[in-house]
């Protein structure tokens, strides 16, 4: 039996650990089938779920005896520690430089952020600036709920708590920065279930609004005339909005720099670099964000029992933002006398542009006429600020919870 | 602090600065706009 198992370590190691792990690393393998196929087939998000989902069927079947008899992978070693052990397993594992260098700073946060802010349109915001920071101020009652809920029902510590409640943020990068600087022992199991979640959002979410809005309401047509804003005014305004969110919020400056730099090159028109964030840094750092979260998908990282509280707490943050934004929906609808539709409030959820692309589809399905877009993807840009100012007074006020 | 007093704070807090900052864009986007309108 000992020659089988090392002339195939991948599954002589199902039988050297204990059982659970074992049915884990299975379970996993099959799940990261599910999710590569479901990324296919554009159930989920493929530039996610592809990469994903086959890094996480490779770090469960590749695994082997190491030096002095340990169990590992050549993929990747996220809890090394130390300098000496670090350098070696630099050396050895193909994903590890990827993960010290661009994970545990985060930089591929800051990367994908500058992504999404070339390709934020902030003419959007200026259609209806109050509703739409009021929408996306709805939209955040996941998150602080689930800061309340993770403390006081579930017993976390308070930055635990805070880095699993920016899931209700919706945004991606900014779950990633949050648990890195105020949770970093939960940041590998926080990431893989916010990027799991958040792209279920893509799932989920039509069903919210379906059982929040009723057909008749779904299809109202919302008259709005982005404003001619001219170039100059807008770069002024990127340029004088990131200065101050800077000054209000240091902690968050990387996240706010990343993001409006990328705006400000747009509006800037500097076309080499808008080309290089739109198509190279976007893809490449979603590439490697998707991949390396699936290699951090390692059967026992995942069978840490706070791994329960996370995969509740995130799912409760998404669906109270939800609900918040439509609620913000609603009350904007009486505000406006019936003239505004009340799936707009999805939109204030920052899954940029996946949910305002949703508001628009939900209210396509009844009215092929309606164009809620402009204003939803307003809504959306301002849920980016706001999940941003968020984060930064987490990360700055934290201290004052006992 | 208790937790749901510190999640209130956190949320009147984000909702003032976000406030703040439209108020900032806004208040830019008028004077531009008027600026332009003068010439």
């Amino acid at each position: 039996m000992e020659w089988l198992s090392n002339l195939f370590p991948g599954i002589g190691t199902l039988f050297a650990v204990e059982p659970a792990v074992a049915i884990a690393r299975v379970v996993l393998i099959a799940l990261g089938f599910v999710l590569a196929y479901m990324g296919f087939q554009r159930k989920l998000e493929p530039l996610i779920m592809v990469p994903m989902g086959i890094g996480m069927i490779c770090v469960n079947a590749g695994v082997l005896f190491l030096e002095g008899g340990k169990i590992g992978t050549l993929l990747i070693d996220p809890l090394v520690s130390g300098t000496e052990p670090l350098m070696q397993i630099l050396q050895v594992d193909c994903l590890q430089p990827v993960y010290n260098f661009m994970f545990c700073n985060g930089l591929i946060a800051c990367l994908v952020f500058m992504g999404i802010g070339a390709r934020s349109e902030i003419s959007f915001l200026l259609a209806r600036p109050w509703t739409s920071i009021s929408i996306a101020l709805f939209a955040e009652l996941g998150t602080f709920v689930t800061l309340a809920v993770g403390m006081g029902v579930f017993g976390l510590e308070p930055g635990q708590a805070a880095a699993i409640a920016t899931i209700g943020g919706a945004d991606g990068p900014m779950v990633l920065f949050s648990s890195l600087i105020m949770s970093p022992e939960l940041f590998v199991p926080i990431s893989i279930i916010a990027y799991l979640y958040l792209s279920l959002t893509y799932g989920g979410y039509p069903y919210l609004i379906r059982l929040m809005v009723p057909k008749k309401y779904r299809g109202i047509d919302v008259e709005v005339y982005p404003p001619e804003v001219p170039q100059k005014t807008k770069f002024i305004f990127v340029v004088a909005v990131c200065g101050i969110l800077c000054l209000l919020l240091p902690m968050a400056a990387p996240l706010i720099m990343s993001f409006f730099i990328g705006v400000a090159v747009k509006e800037a028109e500097i076309d080499p670099y808008q080309e290089l964030l739109e198509k190279g840094i976007t893809y490449f750092s979603t590439f490697f964000l998707g991949l390396t979260l699936g290699t951090l998908c390692e059967a026992s990282t995942l069978l840490d029992p706070v791994v329960i509280k996370v995969l509740v707490l995130g799912i409760l943050a998404l669906t109270v933002s939800g609900v918040g934004g439509l609620l913000g929906g609603w009350v904007f609808y009486k505000i406006n006398k019936g003239n505004f539709n009340p799936v707009i409030g999805i939109a204030g959820v920052s899954c940029v542009p996946t949910t305002a692309k949703l508001a628009q589809h939900a209210a396509e399905e009844e009215n092929p006429f309606a164009m809620i877009i402009p204003i939803a993807m307003g809504a959306n840009i301002s849920g980016v600020i706001t999940s941003a100012i968020a984060a930064g007074v987490f990360v700055t006020t934290i201290s004052m919870v006992g | 602090m208790g937790p749901v007093v510190y999640a209130l704070f956190t949320y009147a807090l984000t909702a003032v600065i976000s406030f703040a900052v439209i108020g900032v864009v806004v208040l830019i986007d008028k004077v531009m706009s008027r600026k332009g309108e003068q010439k």
